[in-house]
Parts: C-alpha cells; sequence; structure tokens
C-alpha cells in the first residue's frame, strides 16, 4: 500500500510540474509544445551522467538539469519558434515544429543513451537510480525523494505566486500575456519576458525528469509515452491556467497509478500495459463535460460567491437607507 | 537466378515509394485539402495492417485444414502451409486479398469516422494531441494483445505471391504496389480536380462562407476523413502485404505519421503532384542512406538509426522556416467553363 501512495504521490508531482511548464509555455507564447517531454528525459540522462558517470550525488543533478534542459527550451524558443511566430506560420505549423523538434531530440536522447552505455559501460536503458537515494529511517523508510519531490512542488507553487503577483517582472509577465502590444507600448521588453518563461518551462520539466529517474525508470522512449498524460494533466486543470495545470497534473497522475492498482485487483494484471488509456480518457471526459477544465469550475465558484457577497452588500445598504 | 543487388534495390525503392505514396495521397486529401491535421495517421495505416494479420488466416481456415494449428501461436509452421495451399491454388488469392482489402477499407474508414468526431469539434491544439493519443492507442493494443497480432513479436502473414516463381516473385510485388499506387493517385487527381476538391478546399479556407452558400461543412469533414481513413488503410495492407509481417511496434509515430507530414509538405500541400515529388524524394534519401548507412555501422558509438531522426526532424524544420509551402507550391485551380466565357 505504501508503495502506491509513494509511486502515485511522486508520479502525480512529476506530471504536475511538467504540466505546470506545458502551461506556461502555452499560456505566454500560444504554443502546445509537444517537444516538452524530451526536456525531461534530458533531466534524466544528466542524472544518470552526474552520478553513475562523473559520481557525484544525484541530488546535484537537479540544478544542472534545470540548467541544460532550460537552455534546451530557450534554444528552441528562440531558434524555432520565434523565427516561425514572426513568419505568421499558422498553429498547425508550429505544431508540426514542435513535432519536428520531439522527433530530433528523440535522436539526440538517444544517441546520448547509446554513447554513455557504450563509452562507460553504464546501463543507460530503462535504468533506476532509486538505489542511490536516502532513506530516511532505514529499511521501508521515508525515501528523501518523496520528500524533495513533494517540497519541489510546494515551492513552485508558492513561487509562481510570489514572482507572478509580488514582484514587478511578475507584473509585467502577466501584463505581456494579457496584451503583448500594449505591454511593449508600456516599455515592457517582452522578449525577455517570453525567454525567461520558455526556460522556466524546460528547466522545470529537466528536474521533473531527474525525480522520475530516481524513483521510477528513465528511458528514451518515455518522452512519446508520457507526452498524452501531460497534456491530459494541462486540458483537464484548464490549459492555460498555472494553478489549474498543479490540479490537472495531480488529479491525472495519482487516477494513473491508483487506477492502474485498483483495475489490476478487479480485472488482472494484463490491464498494466493500457495505463496510457487512463488519461486519454480523462482528457475527452474534459473536452465533453468541462472544455475549460477545473480552473474554470473554480472561477465559476469564485464569481458566484462575489456576486452573492455583492448582493448582501447591496441590501445592507438599502436597509440602512431606508431606515 | 539471384537478383541483383541493383535489381533489389530498385524493386525496394518501388515498393516503398508506392507504399508511402498512397498514405501521403490520404494524409494529403484531410490535411492539405480538408485542411483536418491528422496526427493520427498512423492509426488507419495500423488498422489496415491489422486486417491483414488477422483476415487472410481466417478466410483460408474456411479452405484448408489447418489441423489445429493457431494463427498466432504456430505462425511459421501455418504460414508455411497456407504459402503452399497458395502456390497450387493461386485463384485463391484474388479472392482472400479482395476481401482482406474490403474489410481493410471499412475499417478505415470507421476509424476515419472516429477521427472526425473531435476534428469537427476541436481546435487545433487540442485536435492535435486528441489524434495523436488515437495512433498511440492502436500500438499499445497491437504491442499488448497477442491474439490480434502477435503481440511484440509480430506474425508473419501468408504470401500473397507464393505462386508467383522464386525469381520474379520480388518484382512482380513491386510492381503489384506501383500498380495500386497509380490507381490511387489517379483517382484522387480526378476527386481534388472535381467540385468536389474545390468545397473541400473552401471548408478549409473558410467554412463560414461556404455555410452561407448552404453548404454544411460538417458533413464534409466527415466524408474526407473516412476516405482518408480508408486510403491509409489501402497503404497498411500494402505495406503488410509486402514485408509478409505485421509487427505492431514497427506502427510508430515517426514512421507513419511524422514521415508522411515531412514528405507532404516539402513536396507542396494540396498539391498531388507535390506529394509525388516528395514522396519520391524522401524515399530514395532514405534508401540510400540505408543502404551506405552499413559502411558507416561500427565507426559511430551509436546506433545509425537514430541520425534518421535527426535528419528528418531537422529538415523539417528547416522547411518550416525557409519553405514553407514546399517544393511545388498550391496553385489557385481554374475553372474551364468559367474561362471559355
Amino acid at each position: 500500500m505504501t508503495i502506491i501512495l509513494f509511486d502515485g504521490l511522486i508520479y502525480a508531482s512529476v506530471l504536475a510540474v511538467l504540466c505546470v511548464g506545458l502551461s506556461l509555455t502555452y499560456k505566454i507564447t500560444s504554443v502546445p509544445n509537444f517537444a516538452h517531454t524530451s526536456f525531461a528525459i534530458l533531466g534524466m540522462y544528466m542524472a544518470l551522467i552526474m552520478s553513475k558517470v562523473i559520481g557525484l550525488s544525484v541530488y546535484v543533478a537537479l540544478p544542472v538539469a534545470f540548467a541544460a534542459s532550460g537552455a534546451l527550451a530557450l534554444f528552441m524558443y528562440y531558434g524555432i519558434i520565434r523565427i516561425l511566430q514572426k513568419k505568421k506560420s499558422s498553429l498547425i505549423s508550429l505544431i508540426i515544429a514542435t513535432l519536428a523538434f520531439d522527433m530530433f531530440m528523440i535522436g539526440v536522447l538517444n544517441i546520448i543513451a547509446d554513447g554513455v552505455r557504450n563509452t562507460y559501460r553504464v546501463n543507460s536503458r530503462d535504468f533506476t537510480l532509486r538505489s542511490l537515494d536516502t532513506v530516511i529511517g532505514g529499511d521501508g523508510g521515508l525515501p528523501l525523494v518523496f520528500i524533495v519531490t513533494i517540497v519541489l512542488l510546494a515551492g513552485l507553487a508558492l513561487g509562481l505566486y510570489f514572482l507572478l503577483y509580488r514582484t514587478s517582472f511578475g507584473m509585467s509577465m502577466r501584463g505581456a500575456i494579457e496584451n503583448e502590444s500594449l505591454a511593449q507600448t508600456l516599455g515592457i521588453n517582452t522578449r525577455t519576458i517570453f525567454c525567461f518563461a520558455w526556460f522556466l518551462s524546460g528547466g522545470l520539466a529537466g528536474m521533473a525528469g531527474v525525480l522520475m529517474a530516481m524513483w521510477f525508470q528513465g528511458d528514451p522512449s518515455l518522452a512519446a509515452i508520457m507526452l498524452p498524460s501531460i497534456f491530459a494533466g494541462s486540458i483537464v486543470g484548464g490549459f492555460s491556467s498555472i494553478y489549474g495545470a498543479i490540479l490537472g497534473g495531480l488529479l491525472v497522475g495519482l487516477s494513473e497509478v491508483v487506477g492502474t492498482s485498483v483495475l489490476i485487483d478487479l480485472l488482472g494484471y494484463w490491464v498494466i500495459p493500457y495505463r496510457p488509456v487512463i488519461p486519454f480518457i480523462a482528457m475527452i471526459a474534459t473536452l465533453l463535460v468541462l472544455p475549460g477544465g477545473l480552473i474554470q469550475l473554480i472561477t465559476k465558484y469564485q464569481k458566484r460567491r462575489k456576486t452573492m457577497m455583492r448582493k448582501s452588500k447591496e441590501e445592507e445598504e438599502g436597509d440602512s437607507v431606508g431606515t | 537466378m539471384a537478383l541483383s543487388a541493383e535489381l533489389i534495390f530498385l524493386g525496394d525503392l518501388i515498393a516503398i515509394f508506392s507504399i508511402y505514396l498512397v498514405v501521403n495521397l490520404s494524409l494529403n486529401l484531410e490535411f492539405g485539402f480538408g485542411g483536418v491535421p491528422n496526427f493520427g495517421k498512423v492509426l488507419a495505416v495500423a488498422a489496415g495492417a491489422f486486417v491483414v494479420g488477422t483476415i487472410p488466416f481466417g478466410v483460408y481456415g474456411l479452405m484448408l485444414d489447418y489441423g489445429g494449428l493457431e494463427p498466432v501461436d504456430d505462425n511459421i509452421m501455418l504460414v508455411h502451409q497456407i504459402n503452399a495451399y497458395i502456390a497450387e491454388n493461386p485463384e485463391t488469392v484474388f479472392v482472400v486479398f479482395a476481401i482482406t482489402l474490403i474489410v481493410a477499407v471499412g475499417v478505415g474508414g470507421l476509424l476515419g469516422l472516429v477521427s472526425a468526431y473531435p476534428a469537427i469539434r476541436l481546435r487545433g491544439d487540442y485536435l492535435a494531441i486528441t489524434l495523436l493519443a488515437f495512433g498511440e492507442i492502436i500500438r499499445i493494443v497491437g504491442i499488448n494483445y497477442t491474439p490480434l497480432v502477435g503481440g511484440t513479436l509480430g506474425i508473419s502473414v501468408p504470401d500473397m505471391l507464393s505462386f508467383v516463381p522464386n525469381e520474379y516473385r520480388f518484382l512482380t510485388a513491386s510492381f503489384v504496389l506501383l500498380a495500386f499506387a497509380g490507381v490511387a493517385y489517379l483517382l484522387v487527381a480526378r476527386f481534388t480536380k472535381s467540385p468536389v476538391g474545390r468545397l473541400l478546399r473552401a471548408t478549409r479556407d473558410d467554412d463560414l462562407a461556404l455555410q452561407t452558400l448552404g453548404r454544411d461543412p460538417v458533413k464534409v469533414k466527415f466524408k474526407v476523413m473516412m476516405l482518408a481513413g480508408m486510403l491509409g488503410a489501402v497503404g497498411g495492407v500494402m505495406y503488410a502485404s509486402y514485408v509478409e509481417g505485421v509487427v505492431a511496434f514497427g506502427y510508430d509515430r515517426l514512421n507513419w505519421t511524422f514521415l508522411p507530414f515531412v514528405m507532404i509538405i516539402v513536396g507542396g500541400m494540396a498539391n498531388n503532384k507535390g506529394v509525388l515529388v516528395g514522396t519520391f524524394l524522401f524515399v530514395v534519401i532514405r534508401k540510400l542512406v540505408i543502404y551506405y548507412n552499413d559502411s558507416l555501422d561500427g565507426l559511430l558509438p551509436f546506433d545509425i538509426i537514430w541520425l534518421d531522426y535527426l535528419a528528418l526532424g531537422g529538415l523539417m524544420i528547416l522547411v518550416l522556416i525557409f519553405r514553407p509551402h514546399g517544393i511545388i507550391p498550391e496553385r489557385p485551380q481554374k475553372a474551364k467553363d468559367l474561362e471559355k466565357g
């Protein structure tokens, strides 16, 4: 049972971090990035190289992966997406370009994997770094990666709130999202903001990849396997909402792990490979029932509460005028 | 008589070109002309191939006694037995192949219909991930549901040309496939030049204007997606019959979704001649790369297959940036009757 709990929470948190990155770049530059998982896989290989090849602690890989995947995302934005957007390419062309970049990265990541295996004689496919992790409280205790994952997600939620709502950079960032040309006329450098968003998105994905390899397995093929889950998480959350992405990612991740284990009990072990169908169902259900995602539900509720409060206030004022 | 290396190269080139031409024509129909970016093209192709992996066994099972052999478990023995039967009774092939093709076209059309549901409701980004997931799911089913096409190991299928003498068999296959592709090309070219083709482009360009003229864009999209699904399934039938086997792993995003996209975009979208050029170009390039790759093997510290991903991904991005309309761009179609006055 605890294994399912760890599996579920770590997977869901990793997915939520990835969904935040995906929604962030979608919200800011309106590009659905189909190469987002390749940033995570790069992080995985950074973790493998740092720990098994160089021999440092796996946790050193977190900042390294952040920098490497962030740089890759920045390159993708600056070298491809921005040029295409300047040429006024259609949305479909942009999607194809991100898919093409994904293909390119599949090649690069597999070359890295083969290179690591052939040069350093280190298993680089379906590898796991779980044995390198520290377990607090001895065998059967709390694995450190679990705490780090939860802390990362919580820190991300708080950090983004602080950044977006408590700093002037965050304010200009929100301005650039709402209306790019208006923000530009007010002297905001939107280019810096967009580049920052892509760097952050890629870096977060890289860190998520490191954590993924420390509990589950790392393999280049995960890029294609996880992509629908991440999109499902973001869409369930509402696609262009950061906090919706956290909620959606957690929900899809948990339902994948817990749902599969429930189905194994009910139907048998043959259901395991069909796990990718779960996020797909979650996505279809969201699109059919609640196209705006979970965040739509929440904003609706908030609006209703606001109008109710306003009404009761008006009634009070009306009473005071009457007397 | 053993075939010379050049002849094998040429025969394989013709076969692969024909198969991709059919798949690309179908993608061009829905994406180039119809404006629906089907990122799950592999769905229809894999379905066609899976039909080849099941139906011929079933139909031949009615004609001859398998003696308790199962298509998946005793695959090699059974295929051997059926091939021997085909060599003696070549006339059965036409019936069986016709049934296989009809079933495949039916399944392809049905899957096209299924893909059309999201296509008429969703915007570009949502549609893309939904269709992409469709393509992934059929692969997952194919790999994991062993009774269908043998799961991870795959399955061999009866050789529909085992009645042809051995030395001619290989080239016969290539020319049969080329004939299929030729018929598909002529049909699609006729279709897109007809008023229906104009209707299709009008749906892509401005469905509101189309509605004001009394046409229903939803109906048009349904029809074109079904047609494209059928044609895609034919491509799958051709490929599985050519390689005489179905391995679910082979029906991946790179080969049957991404590569067709690269081919038609490089050649020129909404333009059948462009598809012809793009397909030919890429099949030749890939074939040459594979041909000469053998000499590179061992020199590099990684599997050369990954260079394929690098080259295709990189090339696609460069084409999107520098030549988004392809080698032969779409030209406005002239209505002859109008010009005559």
